[in-house]
């Protein structure tokens, strides 16, 4: 579904992706995971051409994006939705006009039923109460899943989660997870999901990606990711107490 | 990198950014025909607001002393022949043709153009105009039209607001410094201006306008590192529509009177 071919990118005079190879199949949860500053972000923008590879394709099923333009670059990103890292809401119009904004654009829709789609993405996420509020009056955790709904009402076929759970509490995060895990099972949507939170990942992931200094690191089902003999990877997963003793015993020892 | 090569360099990043100002006014011009359309309207009128009653205070302030200040100067001079009567004409003159749009344009450029491009490079460090982009609305129809027509409509509106309490505030020092009355102040006001010196000013305006929201959302939309760049992007902007305005306004002057 969406393939990285040997991506280079330099930003600010320093090298961020290092030949990335990716491939995330039709279907698939693909969490990627690793320090801050090691090109999550970047990656994710190279999905769709909000960056263009120095060196290196990206490929969406048959088309590459980063060499798309105008009609045919709106045709691919139209297959997305994107919640960024920092929610991107516009913040002169309400949550719920925000959720309902890609549709009011984009479809001809009447504007009451674009209100019952948003009001039903909103209660998805949680916040069923938020539709009139302003995006400066929410907490950053619900413009997060403001932003989430917005991602989704397109019904894509490929969403993009830029750490979707960080700043939430951990009841709402699982919440979180279950909605990402269900558009999988229920929808058959493609995920890339990119969390610091290893929890969600071992939870809901097909595989995972562990990126270090612009590479892939570590790769495979949750299962062998955490079995990876990598240091990075042992790092990162103790980090969290997980291990492969297994985290009470770990922390009992403490 | 020596001197001339620099100031080669900066020619050149000055005429490409001007070849992507005028692009983009190109791109918002075209879509003008979406005015109307669900998305925009409201956020037209909304703009037409927002920089045209929130200005209006400042412009009162600036347009009475203007008034007020020409009809001194000019007063002054005009009352060793005996002439300051013709304060009225001095002051209508001055306003309709050069003052009353220049004026009018620095305060929209200092309020509302540094003000677009703040919220303009706000979006864009807040990946907000990425987002417009993922969700394939383009951001000069979405942000740059409604504000290009809200400003290019409500310019001329402001500037007619400005000469009128600028010619005001020269009818109160006319009566009270000059010993003008009001009525041989404001008969003289319309007895030698003519339309052509409104209607020249007007199309300053509009151009004043389009001149604003077209250096404030370029330099917003150009914003990079964070909110140290918008405020650079913020600084530009008056800088560059201020000195644009200036040299615009001599050119407009002088392809209308020879
Ligand atoms: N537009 C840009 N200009 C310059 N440097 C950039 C830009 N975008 C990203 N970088 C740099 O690229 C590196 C990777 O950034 P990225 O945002 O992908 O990190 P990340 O893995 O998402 O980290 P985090 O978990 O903190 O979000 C960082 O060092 C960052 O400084
Ligand atoms: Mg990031």
């Amino acid at each position: 579904m969406i393939r990285f071919e040997k991506v280079h990118k330099r930003l600010g005079g320093r090298v961020v992706l290092d030949g990335v190879d990716l491939q995330i199949e039709p279907g698939e949860t693909f969490f990627i995971v690793g320090a801050s500053g090691a090109g999550k972000s970047v990656t994710l923008k190279h999905m769709v051409r909000l960056l263009t590879p120095d060196a290196g394709r990206v490929w969406v099923g048959d088309d590459c994006v980063s060499t798309a333009r105008g009609h045919k670059l709106e045709q691919i990103r139209s297959r997305f939705g994107v919640l960024f890292q920092g929610a991107a809401l516009l913040n002169w119009i309400s949550a719920g006009e925000n959720v309902g904004l890609p549709l009011l654009e984009r479809t001809n829709k009447p504007e009451h039923e674009i209100e019952k789609l948003a009001r039903e993405k909103l209660a998805l996420v949680g916040l069923a109460e938020a539709y009139d509020k302003m995006p400066a009056e929410l907490s950053g955790g619900m413009r997060k899943r403001v932003g989430l709904a917005r991602a989704i009402i397109t019904a894509p076929e490929i969403v993009l989660y830029d750490e979707p759970t960080s700043g939430l509490d951990p009841v709402t995060s699982r919440a979180i997870d279950q909605l990402i895990d269900s558009l999988r099972r229920e929808l058959g949507i493609t995920s890339v999901v990119v969390t610091h939170d290893l929890h969600s990942a071992l939870a809901i992931a097909t595989r995972i990606a562990m990126l270090d200094e612009g590479r892939v690191v570590a790769l495979g089902t949750p299962e062998q990711f955490i079995k990876s003999p990598n240091e990075k990877v042992q790092q990162f997963l103790e980090s969290q107490y997980i291990t492969k003793r297994g985290a009470w015993e770990k922390a009992a020892a403490l | 990198m020596n001197a001339w090569a620099r100031v080669g360099r900066e020619v050149l990043l000055a005429l490409r950014n001007t070849g992507r100002a005028l692009v983009m006014l190109g791109e918002a011009i075209v879509n003008i025909r979406h005015v109307f359309s669900r998305q925009n309207r409201y956020e037209t009128i909304h703009q037409m607001f927002v920089s045209g009653i929130k200005s209006l205070g400042v412009i009162t302030v600036v347009a009475l002393f203007t008034g007020m200040i020409l009809a001194l100067q000019t007063g002054l001079e005009l009352r060793r022949f005996g002439q300051e009567v013709n304060i009225g004409t001095a002051v209508t003159v001055v306003l309709l043709r050069e003052m009353g749009p220049f004026m009018t344009g620095l305060i929209i450029a200092a309020s509302v153009g540094s003000a677009i491009a703040a919220q303009m490079g706000t979006m864009v460090v807040a990946e907000e105009i990425a987002a417009l982009e993922i969700m394939s609305i383009n951001p000069v129809r979405f942000l740059v039209m409604p504000r290009l027509v809200a400003l290019a409509l409500i310019m001329p509106f402001l500037t007619m607001y400005t000469n009128a309490v600028g010619i005001l505030g020269g009818a109160i020092v006319g009566y009270t410094q000059l010993g003008v009355s009001f009525t041989a102040y404001f008969d003289n006001c319309t007895r030698f201006a003519e339309n052509k010196d409104l209607f020249v000013g007007l199309f300053k305006a509009i151009i004043f306008g389009v001149i604003v929201v077209t250096v404030a959302c370029h330099q917003g939309f150009a914003t990079t590192e964070g909110a140290v760049g918008v405020g650079r992007s913020t600084r530009r902007t008056v800088i560059i529509a201020f000195l644009t305005i200036l040299t615009m306004g001599y050119f407009i002057t002088r392809m209308f009177y020879k």
